[in-house]
Order: structure tokens, then sequence, then C-alpha cells
């Protein structure tokens, strides 16, 4: 700590409850709340109602928070594989810095510009996705494999070479150094990997919206939809089903890579 | 021959890690490559590994060229710094690792690691993760994972160089031990520390950057280093300038007779332990003729146990001080007292100044 004295210490923690409470714990608190509010006139809300939580839990609205899981995990896990893949062939290449821009790229235009290049490309035979779910997995895996790259290439880089060497000294064949050395190394990593792709996957709207057909809705384009539509209560009601969906399945992925890393 | 190296030659990008290295070793010796960091030591070793490749020259593995095969193809038994032991597996597993590799039938793989556990005493921790062990400990799996694939050459790259300094003594004496157990190994032993290698090598390789200085049976390396470089990396001898005078060499105004300076060597070579210090019999010097050695003065004494380590400036000679190292049940003199430095000349030897 830069600050030593009482005083002190309480005007910076102040300051941080202040900033903090406004831009993080404040919006959190306003759509859980909204959820549960029957109406909103005064400062607080009020005839509070689980009226929008069902309604959000019901037909289209849950047919959403499934197309979204499905599209989460196909997604993220094509892309956690498409990552490992990247990360584990550019290694100790001189292509490594090339293959890290080329995997960056997607994260580094707006997201609504991958969403326009998969529409255009997409649109026509013999490559014609446009209309059907698949168009949207691929737009997550291509925003996701930034971030399982990155996890991937980071873990790599902190184990010693000397692993692979001295498996293949031992007579392994370069598949089974991979298989039964790297991999399993790496495991940690690509649970991690895994989780973070989940969850951004979860909450991805920029893209997805330039391409989701009427049969593939996710659930953020539902609250989008809602929002402009006025509906703000049922769309609250819907991010807090959002909110808990993804904060089990982190702390699911997270359960798996902690036992991952311990073994 | 086992092992052969002819001309190895590695370079990472453009800086040279190895420079034309001709070296052998035959089945059941050991050779040390003993030399400072960044001295190549570890590429030669690397490159008889096949873990890079050289960018000219042979290796070669009982007589057959092995330079182009990939390590997997070389079988050779390789025990790294810090062990590589793979996290995931039990130490069983990690010993079973290049057998079932071998795609060796499962009962006489498990004979097989229970005889190279029994082998380095580690029996008992079979079912055990690496990081469950201590550094010791680990480090004999490692041994017994390189060796249950039966190599003809076993390399270690410095083995006991993360372990502190009392498991380092007790470890050096299990390698000993080892040696005798499998002897008709070639093994390759890559130190940075001369003890090491005096304990376990029948030859030291000297090397420094990137190239080999010299290479000769451990006693002899020691007793008449040939370069200036090996007199001080290995035992870490005193040297003092020379000039040639009729009937021996003259140092700092001091005669040592009986020794003939071949052309080129300007060095005088002594070991701290072979120097013995007189006090001056004539406070402030008496001049050169009466005194047994070469006058001195004592400018610091560090008390080692065993001995005292006694640095000595030498009158004459400016910017050079000499270590000697007086046992400790012997008179040790104050620092700033007179002193002579006598160089029995049975313990001496010339070398050729070359640049160190």
């Amino acid at each position: 700590m830069l600050v030593w004295t009482k005083p002190g210490k309480a005007i910076v923690w102040l300051a941080f409850a202040v900033v903090f409470g406004l831009l993080v714990v404040a919006p959190f608190v306003v759509v859980i709340a909204a959820a549960f509010a029957g109406s909103w006139n005064g400062v607080l809300p009020s005839d509070p109602t689980a009226d929008h939580l069902r309604q959000a839990l019901s037909g289209d609205e849950l047919a959403s928070l499934s197309v979204s899981l499905q599209t989460a995990f196909l997604g993220g896990l094509l892309a956690v594989v498409f990552g490992s893949w990247g990360a584990l062939s550019a290694a100790d290449t001189r292509f490594k810095r090339l293959a890290d821009a080329m995997h960056h790229l997607p994260i580094a235009v707006p997201s609504v510009v991958v969403g326009l290049g998969l529409l255009v490309a997409f649109s026509r035979q013999p490559l014609l996705l446009n209309g059907t779910k698949w168009i949207v997995v691929i737009a997550h895996l291509v925003l996701m494999v930034a971030f399982s790259y990155g996890t991937v290439s980071a873990a790599l880089e902190r184990i010693d070479p000397s692993y692979a060497e001295v498996a293949a000294s031992l007579g392994a064949s370069p598949a089974r150094v991979l298989w039964r050395v790297r991999l399993p190394m790496l495991l940690p990593a690509i649970a991690s990997a895994a989780g973070l792709s989940v969850a951004l996957s979860m909450g991805e709207v920029g893209a997805t919206i330039m391409v989701y057909p009427a049969s593939w809705r996710t659930l953020p384009v539902s609250i989008f939809a809602l929002t402009d539509r006025g509906q703000a209560f049922v769309a609250a009601a819907e991010a807090v089903v959002l909110l808990a969906t993804t904060v089990v399945l982190v702390l699911i992925l997270d359960r798996l890579r902690g036992r991952a890393a311990e073994r | 021959m086992t092992v052969q190296l002819q001309d190895v030659t590695v370079h990472f990008g453009r800086t040279c890690a190895l420079e034309g290295l001709d070296l052998s070793v035959a089945a059941g010796e050991t050779v040390a490559l003993l030399g400072p960091s960044g001295s190549g030591k570890s590429t030669a070793l690397k490159a008889v590994a096949g873990f890079v490749r050289p960018s000219r020259g042979r290796v070669r593995l009982a007589g057959n060229d092995v330079t182009d095969l990939p390590p997997a193809k070389r079988g050779i038994g390789v025990v790294v710094q810090q062990y590589a032991l793979f996290p995931h597996l039990r130490v069983a597993d990690n010993v079973a690792f290049g057998l079932k590799a071998a795609r060796k039938p499962r009962a006489e793989v498990a004979e097989r690691v229970g005889e190279m556990l029994e082998m380095v005493g580690m029996t008992a921790y079979a079912r055990r993760f690496p990081r469950e062990l201590s550094g010791g400990q680990q480090q004999r799996v490692a041994i017994a994972r390189a060796l249950a694939i039966r190599p003809p050459v076993l390399l270690l790259d410095e083995p006991l160089a993360a372990l502190d300094a009392q498991l380092r003594a007790d470890m050096l004496g299990e390698l000993q031990k080892l040696r005798r157990e499998v002897p008709d190994i070639a093994i390759v032993y890559v130190t940075h520390d001369q003890s090491e290698a005096l304990a376990l090598a029948d030859r030291i390789a000297v090397m420094r950057d990137a190239r080999l200085v010299d290479v000769a049976p451990a006693a002899e390396l020691y007793a008449a280093p040939p370069s200036a470089f090996t007199a001080s990396f290995l035992g870490g001898a005193n040297l003092l300038p020379v000039e040639p005078v009729e009937g021996g060499v003259k140092v700092a105004g001091h005669v040592v007779p009986g020794l003939q300076a071949a052309p080129g060597e300007s060095l005088l070579c002594i070991r701290p332990h072979a120097i013995r210090l007189e006090a001056d019999a004539v406070p402030g010097g008496g001049g050169a003729a009466g005194r047994a050695g070469v006058g001195g003065e004592v400018l610091g004494v560090q008390w080692r146990g065993a001995f005292n380590q006694v640095t000595c400036s030498v009158d004459g000679l400016a910017g050079v001080t000499v270590r000697v190292d007086v046992p400790a049940d012997r008179r040790v003199p104050e620092v700033g007292a007179d002193v002579s430095l006598v160089l029995p000349v049975e313990a001496c030897s010339l070398v050729l100044a070359d640049g160190c």
C-alpha cells in the first residue's frame, strides 16, 4: 500500500467503493430489481412479481436459452479445438508472430464486421449457410478462437521444452509425445480456454445479430429484441436467466479445470 | 567407440553455440563436459541426444551415423537438469514411458520398472506423483526412467545443479554407485562444477566459448593442465607470469629452479594448497635474495573449516593475487603481514598464456 494513514486508507477505499458500485454493482442490481418489478415509476420498483421470470422461462424465450447453450458449447468447444491446434502448430516456429496476429484478427475488428463478413461469404452456393444455425456457430467459433489460442499459447510458453525432448529420447513418436505428454500437460489451460469461450459465447451479440436466422435466436439477441420493443422487464428477467446460467456454467467448468490442474 | 562426435558445429541463428567438437566416449567410460555457462557443453549433449541438429559434422553411435535421426530413433537415455518428470504420470508410469513407447509386453514392462525402481531405491514410491517427491528422489526417478530402455549411452545434463549442497554431496555418492551398477554404459556428464567432474569422470573435456579446450584423463588434467584456462577452471590454480632464465624461470624476481619453459609458455601454474606461506624473517622485506620464495602481503583470510583461504598480493606483480589454502592446524598470518610464498618446484607447471 502506498497510503499508510488511516484516514488516507479510508478515502481510497471509499473512492474505490463508489466507482465499483456505480459501474459494476449498480447495473446488476437494477437488472435484478427490474426482473422482479411489476412497475417502476418512482425511485424504487414496485409491485414485486415473478411473472417476468416465468415468461422468460417459457416458450420462445426458453428456446432462446437452449439455443444459446447449444451455440456456446458447439462454438466454444470447436474454438478450443481449433485454438489449441493453432497454438500447438505455431509454437516454436518462425510463423508464431504471424499466427498470433491471424488468430487475434477477429477480435481486433468489431464483431459486427465479422458477422457481416460471414453473411457475405456464406450466402451463396456452394457454401450456403445463411439461414441455418451453422452460420451462428461459425461466428462464435471465429470470435472465440482468439481467446482459446491465446490461453493455450501462453501455457505452452510456460512448459519447459525438455518434457517433449525427454519423451522423444525415450522412443516416443511425435504423435505419442503430443497425446501422452503435451496435451495432458496442457489440460488445465485447455479447460480454462473452454470456460472462457463458453462464457463469452453466452454473451455474444454483435456478430450474432448480423447472422442469426429466425429459427436460431440466442438469448442475448432475444434480450436485445425485447428491449427494442419496450419490454424492459421481461428483458431484465431474461438477463437474470442468462446471468445465472453463465455463472453456473463457469463454476462447473472451473471445477473441471481445477481437477485437471490437480492431476 | 560408443559415442563419436566429429567436427560437430551447432548454430542458433547467427550465434555459434558449438564449434567443431571432436570427442569420443567408449563403452563403460564416463566423460565430463566441464565449462562455464555458454561454453557449449549442453549444446554438445543436445547434439548427441538429437535435440539440436548440427549445421556441420557427424554424430555416430556405435559406429552408425545418427546425425539425421530424430531422438526417438537413437535409443539414448537422457536426464535433464530439472528432470522433466511427466507431472501427470505416477512414478511407475514415468519409468514405464519408454518401454510402453516401444510397445513391450505388459509383463515385461512391469518387471523392468520394478527392477529400475529397486536399483535407485524408489520402489516404495512407485504410486506417487512427481510433485510428491523431493529433488533427490525426482532425480533418481529420472535416472531410472532413462535407464529403463537399456540405452548404450546415458546423458546427464547438470543433474545435481537443482539440489542444495548437502543433497548434492549425497547424490554424487549415489551417482558413483550407479556407475558401478551399469558398467557397460557410456556416460556423458555435463557440469559446470569441477568437483563433480573430478569425482565422476574418467576423462574431462574442458569447454569454453563453444569450443573444446582440453580433453584428458581427469588426474592428468589436474596434475598438468595443458592450458591456463583449464588450470584455473579445474581446481582454481594460481597463474603467475614468468620469464625464462638460465636453469629455471623467474617469478617476480624469484628464481624457481628446474623448470624449463617451452616456447610460448609464460605462466606458472600452482594449486592453492601447494603454496607454503612463511612469515618474513626481515619485516618490510629484506630483498629477493633473503627469501625462501616470492614476496607478498596478506590481503585477506577466509576460514573455510578444514583450511583457511589466504589471498596475497605479489611484490612486483601489480594486479595479481594469489590464493593459498593453509590447513586449519597451521598458523595463519595476519592481514597486512609480509610473507614469503614458497613455490615447491614439484607442484609447479608451466602453461601457455591463452588469454585468461
